[in-house]
């Protein structure tokens, strides 16, 4: 088996590739130039120089994994497909309307807060059609008029696919099934999303949103993928192509191309499924993943073994209801500058220097002050392993942080540790906030960091949490691609089961799970995966009568009368856990039924050895500071590479590695574990 | 002791996220549709002298009314009597809350066995009891008419709930059920706070934390000063009108405003305003600092840390027995709409010292209706409110936002789906409401159009509105925006157009037809970019006919603009304009109606 995986970012394209040797089973990583334009182009170089460093052959390639920012950044840049969008009349406009509330309430220059930039009003349309909460038909379909707006969008606005969002879809399709069909008759070529496809459940906004996404990023994603498959055919790779989605697993192309908007978050899913394996390698069970690059902190959780995952979150500021890992992002980042308000208050972020000019190190005509910067002055970054090779100027990090120093009467190091303070605990807020929503406390979790600035500030963040352990991957870049081979081929299915729970028929509960299972099972055999290979979960959404948010719960197969009582016992824990109270006589209802298929790649459970890489030695040790006082105190400097099995590195020590430096605090020790991972533990708080 | 700008950040953005995460909490435990899909609930944290140290994202009107009700609480309960575990509570307008419906819980945080802070949350019941569902009593004359007034009580005493309030509250409210579950949910709220502020204690100890309140709102009043100092100097004054108090229908309430501005500090001074009304259009004491505070904050920089220490350099006069501080027993509970034409009043009285920074009249008021629906068949009393926005107005460089929420609310549209998965009620529109907003360079935002109608049964609704006569001014040369709108359909086809205050009832079969306002336009329609204006004609936002008359766009039958007739018909409406900074247009019922 040789499986190639890789995450394709805004700056590099990371590969792994996971094969056999005689010697046992080996894994390998390269990193090649993102090439923005088309990003097919990088992937096929980087896949082509992993192939030549491991000497395999295309033919010999079984899988190709990969993780993609596509989606995210047309999205972003607004470069979607042309979308014409069908609703029930009179609520042609749900689109831009949304729910009239906005995110900052003292702003008197607001911005609308819903994508209308998707389907302007020309391109809407009401259709005659109504159905009811029960589902009976209170309005017929207007066929006629169905079929003059598909026209007219597409002859008129030239629209390349069609939303089509009509009111309780959910309860009863019939209606979105025919206006499909009238639009396929029509156009056979003409993509058209379906709302109870999408995401069948009440709420018309968020529906017609994640509706109008997916018909937004079909033209891309078919593109994308189709050249993508074309080029990996060309360089003779003829092997399955799998796409990491937002909710962590895998898809086919051929089911992503269906279900676009599933793959929307690809790329930062594939670093915490990484971590996710890395965590379970070592031990832990509940991990806070950590990702802090240049410009945001990236923090998911997880627990129990499994990366939490959300149906209820956002992009930028829209409602977003399907399955992804539950990532928090936060704009504080090496290049987050730190700036002084009129009244003397220090603030760092969310500005960002980005790349370009970049920190003020990078003299690139960066003149304020950042996180990198700071670390610099601090002693934890050294010019001579920075991140890439690149040339940086210390004194002219020393100077900018001097500078935002004098304004609030700090020398240069104390307002450069006050910059890394404050960055620190705004990241410690923002996981305070993804954990205690969840009813879990940070201190019963590890923390995994990577990213390049995460193994620099993530001790000090720990602390700032009261956690006592944290991971450093064997290869912090290289995480996104190999969270993509620890990847299952994952699809969910849903569907709404609206009832009180003392009304529940075991059987019928049964019976609707057993369509559901039908149709994952269908969707693995289309990929060419062995039926007997899967595993099925089942779930169920629960909610006290009255309530409007569910929690989901694992219910067993086959459903009977104990397995409910189980379920509903694991609600009312749940709901304590969450919401700190539980109320074990109020009535409950089942909301929707939910089913996730899944098939892990590689299945082979021989361990697995890394190619090791090469750095020149530092110089024994170096001047840090720890604290507030802005004191200096030498430290050890050394190469992760000369660390030896079993020998443990006693903090304060500075480790570095090829594409990330770890910055061992006071107080904390160090070794390798047999993957290679650093492990880090606090010793008894002092 | 000496606090350094790092710890002084590091907290303000912890005690920010304990806000964040009470709100959070609030919404998702709750029962009613209100506070679970309209989000009408907010949350705060106040220090142990009963000042603001943090707010949630959350309705600007809720969030000052925590002040006066921590307050009278800590008169009735003084903080050494505290113990942990205790729940206040208080709804009573003249002690503290902030009208009936609105039910402030207060939880007392401990340290170091002191209270140290408060957490606290408000939601508006769904119902607590009075002359109509919803306990939005249109033409309540007395307090005594518009429910169960709580004064500040203790509802938990160390951890204990009192069954004998609980039980006083059930028997006086129509929908026990849910009052009690989102009153839980306020607690819950407030626990959070609790929980997370001792363990931020625990972190500093409690001298630091002591210490660091005080700079929290020190920090803040400077970087208000500093921007208040930017303002010229001078006095500025404004009158604005409310259309009614549900009463005297035919009587307009005037609102007058007088802001002086002198160095660091701001005066507010609404003398000249009307005196209390006979209808519950008063503001509650202590009421007219919503839309102040809101003022400031919106002024002197939504970035600016939000806490007393934002106020320090305000003073206000409000003349007692008015319009905007009534004495007991004066109804209040259609207070909000008076605090927004407040607000409409206090920013238009600098719109033209700070052009700007201040934008065109906003929609001035939410519609919404109370429900209360009896269906004989199940002998069923349900409870519904509607809440939605119209369209905010235009700034100097951006056009308004359609069906947004602004000034001192921020409640959310409840879902066509949700409305009909619980009540019998259809939903059959909530769209764009074509030519509302106010024509300017700038455009003020649409409002919307919602249609419902009542599927089985009767029902008596309490409908709350303004600006049905007078409409969102524009500024600069731009035109009004469009005024609120209630139109009643009854089954045989009959259309009543009702004012905005007033109590109503419908068969099974009539439809209720609200049509929110528009913002006001900013700056002459004339020099509007023709691409926006056809633009705007081509996504159904402005008529062929209105994008001639106010903007001067002649469009031809091939949907391109015609340019000699536009430049003809531009020219003509250059030399009407009249030059006035301030366009509040005609006023009266319906125009725009009638116009159709």
């Amino acid at each position: 088996m040789t499986i190639v995986a890789v995450d394709i970012g805004g700056t590099f394209t990371d590969v792994c590739c996971l094969y056999e040797t005689p010697e046992g089973r080996r894994l390998s990583w390269t990193k090649e130039p993102s090439t923005r334009k088309n990003p097919v182009e990088g992937m096929v170089r980087g896949v082509g120089r992993i192939l030549e460093q491991v000497a395999a052959a295309p033919g010999e390639v079984t899988h190709l994994l990969h993780g993609t920012t596509v989606g995210t950044n047309a999205v972003l840049e607004r470069r979607g497909g042309r979308v014409g969008m069908l609703s029930t009349e009179g609520f042609e406009d749900t689109l831009e309307l949304g729910r009239g509330d906005r995110a900052e309430i003292y702003r008197l220059d607001s911005e609308p807060q819903t994508p209308g930039f998707i389907a302007p009003g020309r391109r809407r349309r009401g259709i005659r059609e109504r159905i009811a909460a029960d589902g009976s038909v209170v309005v017929p379909l207007d066929e006629e008029q169905v079929a003059t707006a598909v026209r007219d969008l597409v002859e008129r606005e030239r629209v390349e696919a069609l939303a089509v969002c009509l009111l309780f879809s959910f309860v009863d399709p019939r209606h979105e099934i025919r206006v499909r069909e009238i639009a396929t008759k029509l156009y056979p070529e003409l993509p058209v999303s379906l709302s109870h496809e999408v995401d069948p459940v009440f709420r018309e906004y968020e529906r017609t949103c994640l509706t109008a996404f997916d018909a937004y990023l079909r033209p891309v994603m078919s593109a994308y993928l189709g050249n993508l498959t074309d080029r990996l055919r060309q360089a003779g790779i003829a092997s399955e192509v799998f796409t990491m989605q937002s909710r962590g697993g895998l898809a086919s192309t051929r089911a992503i191309a269906r279900r676009p908007f599933t793959a929307l978050l690809s790329g930062p899913a594939a670093g915490v499924v990484g971590a996710l394996k890395l965590a379970g390698a070592g031990g832990f069970e509940n991990a806070i993943t950590l990702d802090m690059g240049g410009t945001s902190a990236d923090i998911a959780l997880i627990a129990k073994g499994k990366a939490l995952t959300t149906s209820q979150g956002r992009f930028e500021r829209y409602p977003l209801r399907t399955p992804m890992v539950d990532i928090s992002t936060l704009g504080a980042g090496g290049g987050s500058i730190a700036w002084v308000d009129g009244a003397g208050g220090l603030h760092v972020g969310p500005q960002s220097a980005g790349s370009e000019p970049g920190p003020a190190c990078y003299g690139r005509g960066g003149t304020e002050a950042t996180v990198t910067d700071a670390s610099i002055v601090l002693g934890y970054l050294s010019p001579d392993y920075f991140a890439g090779g690149l040339r940086i100027d210390p004194d002219a990090a020393w100077r900018a942080v001097e500078g935002v120093g004098a304004k609030v009467g700090l020398t240069a190091v104390q307002a450069a540790y006050g910059i890394h303070s404050i960055v620190n605990a705004r990241i410690a807020d923002g996981t305070r906030l993804v954990s205690l929503k969840r009813g879990y406390d940070p201190r019963d979790f590890s923390l995994v960091l990577f990213g390049g600035a995460g193994p620099v500030n993530g001790l000090a963040i720990a602390e700032e949490l009261g956690m006592t352990t944290a991971v450093v991957p064997f290869a912090p870049g290289a995480l996104c691609a190999y969270g993509l081979l620890a990847a299952s081929v994952e699809y969910d299915e849903a569907t709404t089961f609206k009832l009180p729970v003392d009304e529940a028929d075991p059987a019928r509960i049964e019976e609707a799970f057993r369509r559901l299972n039908a149709h994952g099972l269908e969707r693995m055999v289309a990929d060419r995966v062995p039926p007997g290979d899967v595993t099925a979960i089942r779930t169920a959404d629960i909610r006290y009568i009255g309530q409007s948010f569910e929690l989901e719960v694992p219910i067993g197969t086959p459903v009977d009368k104990e397995g409910i009582t189980r379920a509903v016992a694991a609600f009312h824990a749940s709901h304590r856990r969450v919401y700190g109270h539980a109320d074990e006589t109020a009535p409950i209802e089942f909301v929707n039924l939910r089913t996730v298929h899944s098939y892990r790649i590689d299945r082979d459970t021989r361990p697995v050895t890394f190619a090791p890489s090469a750095l020149p030695k530092p110089k024994a040790s170096r001047p840090c500071c720890f604290d507030a006082s802005g004191r200096f105190v030498e430290t050890t400097a050394l190469l992760r590479a000369d660390i030896a099995a079993g020998q443990v590195v006693a903090g304060p020590a500075i480790i570095h590695q090829a594409d990330s430096t770890t910055v061992v605090r006071p107080g904390w020790s160090c070794k390798v574990d047999t993957q290679g991972n650093l492990l880090l533990v606090r010793e008894a708080s002092k | 002791m000496k606090i350094d700008p790092v710890t002084l950040e590091v907290v303000r953005n912890r005690l920010d996220a304990i806000a964040q995460e009470m709100q959070n909490t609030l919404v998702r435990c709750a029962f009613s549709t209100t506070l679970k899909e309209g989000g009408d609930c907010s949350c705060a944290m106040f220090s142990a002298k009963g000042e603001v140290i943090a707010q949630a994202t959350a309705n600007p009107t809720h969030l000052t009314s925590f002040l006066p009700a921590v307050e009278h609480m800590l008169r009735r309960y003084p903080a050494a009597t505290m113990r942990e575990g205790d729940v206040y509570m208080v709804n009573d307008p003249y002690e503290g809350g902030s009208h009936i419906p609105d039910i402030i819980v207060i939880v007392p945080i401990f340290a170091g066995g002191k209270v140290s802070a408060f957490g606290c949350a408000l939601g508006h019941m769904l119902d607590m009891g009075g002359k109509s569902a919803g306990s939005m009593i249109t033409d309540a004359t007395e307090i005594f008419q518009e429910g169960l007034a709580l004064p500040v009580c203790k509802f938990f005493d160390a951890g204990r709930m009192d069954e004998t309030i609980w039980r006083i509250i059930e028997r006086n409210v129509r929908v026990p059920k849910a009052v009690y579950g989102d009153a839980m949910a306020l607690i819950a709220a407030g626990r959070t706070a609790a929980a997370h502020v001792s363990a931020l204690i625990d972190h500093y100890g409690l001298d630091a934390f002591e210490a660091l309140v005080p700079a929290l709102m020190d920090h803040s009043e400077r970087l208000t000063r500093a921007a208040i100092q930017k303002i010229p100097d001078g006095v500025y004054e404004f009158v604005d009108w409310l259309d009614n108090d549900g009463i005297d229908l035919d009587r307009r309430i005037r609102i007058q405003v007088r802001i002086e501005v002198s160095g660091s500090e701001m005066h507010f001074d609404f003398t000249g305003s009307d005196p209390q009304s006979r209808g519950p259009a008063n503001c509650p004491p202590g009421g007219i600092l919503a839309p102040v505070h809101f003022v400031v904050r919106a002024l002197t920089g939504h970035d600016i840390p939000s806490n007393s220490g934002c106020f320090r350099p305000v003073r206000v006069t409000a003349p007692p027995r008015s319009i905007v501080s009534a004495e007991r027993p004066a109804p209040v509970c259609i207070r909000y709409h008076t605090m927004k034409r407040i607000a409409d009043a206090l920013l238009g009285a600098l719109a033209t010292v700070m052009p700007e920074r201040i934008p065109a009249a906003p929609y001035g008021s939410d519609l919404s209706d109370s429900w209360g629906i009896y269906v004989p068949e199940t002998h069923e009393h349900l409870v519904f409110m509607d809440i939605f926005a119209g369209g905010t107005g235009a700034g100097s460089a951006s056009d308004g936002v359609d069906h947004h929420s602004c000034d001192l609310g921020n409640s959310r549209n409840i879902p066509a789906e949700a409305v009909e998965l619980e009540y019998p009620i259809r939903v059959w529109s909530h769209k764009k409401r074509i030519d509302s907003g106010g024509a300017g360079r700038f455009r003020g935002g649409l409002g919307i159009e919602r249609e419902l109608e009542l599927l089985k049964g009767e029902a008596s609704i309490s409908a709350r509105g303004d600006r049905h006569y007078s409409p969102p001014w524009g500024v600069n040369g731009g035109k009004p925006g469009a005024r609120n709108a209630i139109v009643v359909v009854r089954n045989d086809g009959r259309r009543e157009i009702v004012p905005g205050r007033v109590r109503l009832h419908l068969q099974t079969g009539d439809r209720l037809v609200g049509m929110t306002a528009g913002g006001g336009g900013n700056g002459e329609p004339w020099r509007r970019d023709p691409e926006a204006v056809l633009d705007d004609v081509l996504d159904g936002k402005v008529s062929r006919a209105k994008a001639e008359s106010f903007y001067g766009i002649v469009i031809g039958a091939d949907g391109a603009i015609v340019q000699t007739a536009t430049a003809q018909r531009r020219a003509e409406l250059a030399k009407t304009t009249s030059g006035e900074q301030i366009d509040r247009g005609e006023t009266g019922l319906g125009l725009e109606l009638a116009a159709d």
